[in-house]
């Protein structure tokens, strides 16, 4: 059985929406409708997945994050208004697991409920190869294949797109990726960031203009989409 | 538009010098000072301040020329004319400035207007299918269907026209200072295209990389506004089913855009009048867009100090977008090797 998931919003309709929805794939939920009455349910209850909004009536729900994290490690993803890009990277930099911006489709969220769920049951193991679709990855070589054929890569290109395929389907920031990838010192080089996607994607996307595999997240991040995750 | 106000001040100058000619035994000088302020004041109500510069200039040598002591010469022999010329020009001036103020209300007052139109058209849809399935609960399937796609697609109508009108707003407030960062072009057109859910409308657009492009120092959500509105402008008025082509290339000082569509041609008037606030083709009232696309689509170029044209091609339209690189990029690949 799902373990409940705490939806902490204060707009009753798309707080119903969205615990119908849970309900109707078996799951449980509690319904918080302020930052104060989510701390009492939270102290409560044995909550497996928070949904937080993050503007509430009483207080900013960021803060909230920031009072659960690092002691409390419930995945928690954001919901937002989507011109709050800042406050999105500033959520997941205090440690929120993803986010969704309104207006948002029920079918995006529950997909990344799942995403998260999956990630609880099977934390990523450092494992010798990575799949996704057609694309595979050793890391212990460093080689790369699309459909069976080796790419060319530089250990650069390598290390991001090792990266993204260890981190399938979530929110990967610009600063993490760079602290990540290119090492801590190169958080502001987006230049690089984004010279490098765009390499990859001639190397691995079919159509470079409409990826499939590494997706933008405007103002946020990249996300590296898999179907088939590992 | 410019060019008949011209004409028209050209036509006054002629105009009042004949009067002044005719009359010049029975008129005072200070008569045919206030006589040569006319077509001064006709061009500076249009508001344009480079045309009322012009005409005063050509107004004020015109009366220096023939009326003021000595004639047909541009020596001034008594200095109190000199500060006759200046009011010319301060007059001109300030009208000019009061007419551009009443305009940009004239804008506003339309601006409200295209507004509670595009708003409330979804809106009605919304509210009409919404109503429609709560009080007939045994609708057949197909109508049921219907009426929740048409639910559906209003609700991401007016999604659409929030998010530009929200850009809208940004621009107006932060015209300064944009948040600028580096912009992989390439890379904002792969968001633009997902806008659109229409599968077939992906199908419909080619994109051609004709350069390497280079980072691009910009606003990338307005960026990506800026492409989302002349996509959707393309398909709109498109003929049906045609492809729509975007070009991209990039040059040492500029990014140039480059999107066609397939369409029956324009007048010039027309094309000249597309990027000015709410302007629609024929009659605004049963368009499905809005008429403030374009005309942010150009001042999201502005903001950029860039320049956007459309003109007809031999069977369609194309819209040209020039920005200049403000900034230019490192070479990410040299710099970490």
């Amino acid at each position: 059985m799902m373990p409940t998931t705490l939806i902490i919003e204060d707009d009753e309709s798309i707080a119903l929406l969205i615990g119908r929805t849970i309900a109707s794939m078996g799951g449980s939920t509690a319904i918080a409708k302020s930052k104060s009455e989510a701390l009492t349910l939270l102290s409560q209850h044995a909550i497996g997945l928070i949904l937080l909004d993050l503007g509430l009536p009483d207080g900013d729900g960021k803060e909230l994050i920031k009072m659960l994290r690092p002691t409390n490690t419930t995945p928690i993803i954001v919901i937002s208004a989507r011109s709050d890009e800042k406050e999105i990277v500033t959520s997941l930099d205090w440690g929120a697991d993803d986010y969704v911006t309104k207006p948002f489709s029920i079918h995006e969220l529950m997909a990344r409920v799942r995403s998260v769920q999956r990630r609880l049951v099977a934390p990523v193991a450092i494992e010798k190869l990575s799949y996704c679709n057609a694309l595979s990855l050793d890391h212990e070589s460093h080689t790369a294949f699309l459909h069976s054929e080796p790419l060319k890569l530089t250990p650069t290109e390598f290390s991001l797109l090792a990266y993204l395929m260890l981190h399938p389907n979530r929110v990967l920031t610009h600063a993490q990726l760079l602290r990540e990838v290119w090492g801590i010192g190169y958080q502001q080089e987006m230049q690089y960031l984004r010279t490098y996607i765009n390499i990859l994607r001639k190397k691995i996307e079919p159509n470079p203009t409409q990826p499939h595999y590494i997706r933008t997240e405007m103002g946020i991040g990249y996300r590296f989409y898999c179907h088939f995750e590992k | 538009m410019i060019q008949r106000s011209y004409f028209l001040a050209l036509l006054l100058l002629l105009g009042i010098t004949l009067v002044s000619q005719l009359f010049r035994t029975q008129l005072e000088l200070i008569n045919i000072a206030l006589i040569h302020m006319v077509p001064i004041i006709t061009i500076a109500l249009r508001g344009n301040m480079r045309a009322t510069m012009l005409i005063t200039t050509l107004s004020v040598v015109l009366f220096d020329l023939l009326y003021v002591p000595p004639q047909y010469s541009f020596n001034v022999h008594d200095l109190i004319y000199i500060w006759s010329f200046i009011l010319f020009y301060v007059v001109g001036y300030i009208i000019t400035l009061q007419a551009q103020r009443i305009h940009a209300h004239e804008i506003k007052t339309m601006l409200l207007n295209t507004l509670s139109h595009d708003l409330k058209t979804p809106l009605s849809s919304i509210l009409g299918n919404a109503s429609l399935l709560l009080s007939q609960p045994k609708l057949d399937a197909t109508t049921q269907h219907e009426s929740l796609s048409n639910l559906y697609e209003s609700a991401q109508r007016m999604d659409r026209l929030i998010a530009t009108l929200l850009d809208n707003a940004r621009l107006q407030h932060q015209q300064t200072a944009l948040p600028k960062e580096w912009c992989d072009i390439e890379d904002l057109v792969g968001v633009a295209i997902a806008e659109f859910h229409s599968i077939e409308k992906r199908k419909r657009l080619h994109v051609h990389v004709d350069t390497p492009m280079t980072l691009f120092w910009g606003d990338g959500a307005l960026l990506t506004r800026l492409l989302v509105n002349l996509m959707d402008n393309a398909f709109k008025y498109s003929y049906a089913s045609r492809p729509i082509l975007l070009r991209l290339s990039s040059t040492p000082q500029t990014i140039e855009l480059s999107l066609c569509n397939s369409c029956a041609p324009l007048a010039q008037k027309e094309l000249d009048a597309m990027f000015g606030h709410f302007y629609r083709l024929d009659n605004t009232a049963d368009i499905s867009g809005n008429g403030i696309g374009l005309a942010i689509c150009k001042e999201i170029v502005q903001a950029h100090t860039g320049t956007i044209q459309a003109y007809n091609r031999h069977d369609g339209i194309c819209i040209d977008v020039t920005l200049p690189l403000l900034r230019h990029p490192i070479d990410a690949i040299k710099a970490l090797s």
